[in-house]
């Protein structure tokens, strides 16, 4: 089963025809992912490893079915790509670029909010269901399937969380990385609801991070919601000092908000097992 | 980035917002010359990024000259917080009739801005919103939506605010709702705002931030560029590297990883096992030869460092291009200290090969906990 995406899932690339967009099809081909073809402005009738790139979404759009689109472009352009893929109606839009300005993204999330479009990103690795199919950028091979769902803000944490399962022999259902940025669409709730409701995803792993309050209303929705299936989480950062911002994106403690306290102790009055480090994590998915 | 008051005051005036009449100074001599072109009384500022600058004693009033002068040398001459002040902010005293706050910022909750007016200005917000909170409107903007005079009058009049004042008031946040857009900022604020005894409003302070990613869309960047002097030496090293550097201080592991999640958990196994980090660092996406190598160059001159862990994915960045960063520095400065990589993912063989020739030890197939246990062996074998 698998959320989000799965074998027949069939994707459309913008930004095909750039050095990271190129790579990445790549990869994607390799991984036998449906891809139909690429759009970059003013590249149409290009090709990319035999497949086809279209100056637009909407020319695309009509040479194909498109379930999904991930968008691989620079940051100014990530706006335009966003709104094009909405206005051709794609349901699925996964945004990997970092470094998008909020603005755009504010822009962005409200009108996936009036359009109903699931929106993973910016900032993210993507989505895999490991050995169907993926959209994203993580390296396959350190994937494998099988019944634990694993959603994360952090994208090189899910490799390292997905990978030590694998070598362990302990599959994933479906990896979402929902992005490290302050605002996005797709929040830690939305994820937990689809694997709520996927046969093949039988646990669930949340990966968190100081900052912000994903965790906390996370907490309260599986605490209300009686949530049916077994959670484990790990919030990074537990050692990290206050108000110094860890990375570009989100994770800082600021004014005692996102602390690693009130996100440990919200998760684990909800029935969560909390791991204190990557090691306590995998002893308790085992 | 946070702006100074002054570098905030002139985004307003961009705007349309009204300021005090008033001069930057970053000398005694540039103060004097301000106050012959002002007209006394004077209000002398510290220009500092942190807050709490009036209860610090950080804002003057000067009546003439000799005042300014004075207070001028005094707060240019005393630091804030650690930060030097570097200029101070000389500007006409205003005849207040009424204080009132604007301010607008960016409400995690709903990933929506959020817009805050209150009839009580020149005091802690939070404040307000606690013991009186009749006297404070919020309102969460629409990206998508264009906002207009009567939208502002209908949230100003939420507060109880009547009569004349409203107008003036309404066309105020309007423009602050157009800056918080045009600036790409995260929080603007003006507290207070000041009624004047001829009805004017004017913002007699400004809170700004700007959110890196967009800061080059600002118009008139040239009047808010500026290094950032809370950084120390390394930090700015790491930013002009493009990556994202901290120090810790204290600790004796160094720190670079592909990622910032995984660089925290990373901090969190060193101290598991009983060691501090010395820094942080994520690389980041887009990591190429050089990148790595600078990095590697920042945490090798970190104070107290004796070992180095690189805990690196091949995700969007290459195991190859990553390993080439690491033995150019370990070929060219021929490090002292222990360096382990743990480093899986897109071009791994490659990458692992390079390493191997030098003898750098990698974690291949292992946990960011066994990368941690060996580097703490091999820091110990080489203290032996």
């Amino acid at each position: 089963m698998a959320i989000l995406v799965k074998e027949e899932t069939r994707v459309l690339i913008q930004g095909i025809t750039g050095t990271q967009g190129r790579y990445h099809a790549l990869k994607m081909l390799e991984y036998n992912v449906k891809v139909i073809g690429g759009a970059t402005p003013g590249r149409g009738g290009e090709k990319v490893y035999d497949l086809p790139v279209y100056d637009t979404v909407s020319e695309a759009k009509t040479n194909h079915r498109i379930d999904a689109t991930m968008i691989i472009v620079p940051p100014g352009g990530v706006l335009g790509a966003s709104m094009e893929a909405m206005e051709s109606g794609i349901p699925l839009i996964v945004i990997i670029t970092e470094f998008v300005p909020i603005h755009d993204a504010l822009t962005i999330r409200s009108r996936a909010v009036a359009e109903g479009t699931c929106i993973v990103g910016p900032n993210t690795i993507g989505i895999i269901s490991p050995e169907q199919s993926k959209i994203g950028i993580m390296p396959g091979f350190i994937y494998s399937r099988g019944d634990v769902g694993v959603v994360s803000r952090s994208g090189t944490l899910t490799h390292e969380i997905a990978s030590n399962l694998t070598y362990r022999g302990i599959g994933q259902s479906t990896c979402v990385g929902i992005g490290g940025d302050a605002v996005k669409k797709t929040d830690f709730i939305d994820i937990l609801k689809m694997f709520r409701d996927d046969e093949e995803t039988k646990k669930v792993i949340m990966i968190g991070e100081i900052g912000g309050t994903g965790e906390e209303r996370a907490a309260r929705y599986i605490k209300e919601s009686k949530y049916p299936k077994e959670v484990v989480a790990y919030i990074a950062g537990l050692t990290a000092p206050r108000e110094k911002r860890m990375g570009h994106a989100g994770a800082i403690i600021s004014g005692g908000f996102g602390t690693p306290e009130s996100k440990v102790k919200s998760l684990t009055e909800a029935g969560v097992s909390v791991a204190g480090n990557l090691d306590e994590l995998l002893e308790y998915v085992q | 980035m946070k702006l100074y008051e002054f570098e905030g005051k002139a985004l307003f005036r961009q705007m349309g917002i009204a300021t005090p009449e008033g001069r930057v100074a970053t000398t005694v001599t540039e103060a004097r010359a301000a106050g012959e072109e002002l007209t006394f009384p004077l209000v002398v500022k510290s220009q500092v990024l942190s807050g709490g600058r009036g209860k610090a004693g950080g804002i003057k009033f000067a009546e003439n000259m000799t005042e300014l002068e004075n207070y001028a040398k005094e707060l240019l001459s005393a630091g804030f917080s650690g930060n030097p002040v570097k200029q101070v902010l000389i500007e006409e005293k205003l005849a207040i009739a009424r204080e009132f706050y604007m301010g607008i910022t960016l409400d995690p909750q709903k990933s929506l801005p959020l817009l805050i007016v209150s009839s009580e200005g020149g005091v802690d917000i939070e404040k307000v919103s606690r013991e009186m909170p009749d006297r404070l409107a919020q309102e969460h903007l629409d990206p998508l939506k264009k906002y207009r005079l009567y939208h502002m009058i209908d949230i100003i009049k939420r507060t109880g605010i009547n009569g004349t004042p409203v107008l003036a008031l309404a066309k105020v946040l309007l423009s602050l709702v157009r800056c918080y857009t045009a600036c790409q900022a995260i929080t603007t604020e003006i507290n207070p705002l000041v009624l004047d005894e001829s009805g004017r409003a004017i913002a007699a302070d400004s809170k700004i931030e700007i959110d890196d990613a967009g800061l080059s869309r600002v118009k008139n960047m040239d009047t808010v560029k500026r290094e950032d002097e809370t950084l120390d030496p390394l930090e700015r090293e790491a930013r002009s590297a493009g990556v994202s550097y901290v120090g810790m201080g204290g600790g004796d592991i160094g720190l670079i990883a592909g990622g910032a999640g995984l660089g925290m958990a990373s901090m969190d196994m060193i101290a598991a096992h009983g060691k501090k980090p010395a820094n942080f660092l994520d690389l980041g996406g887009g990591a190429t030869e050089e990148k790595t190598a600078a990095a590697l160059r920042i945490v090798l001159k970190t104070p107290g460092v004796k070992g180095v862990l690189l805990n690196l994915f091949g995700g969007i960045n290459n195991c190859e291009q990553m390993a080439k960063g690491i033995v150019r520095v370990v070929d060219e400065e021929k490090p002292n200290q222990v360096i382990v990589v743990k480093m899986r993912g897109h071009s791994q063989d490659e990458g692992w090969a390079l390493l191997e020739e030098r003898k750098i030890p990698i974690i291949k197939l292992g946990t960011t906990s066994e990368a941690v246990i060996l580097l703490n062996e091999k820091v110990k074998e080489k203290e032996l």
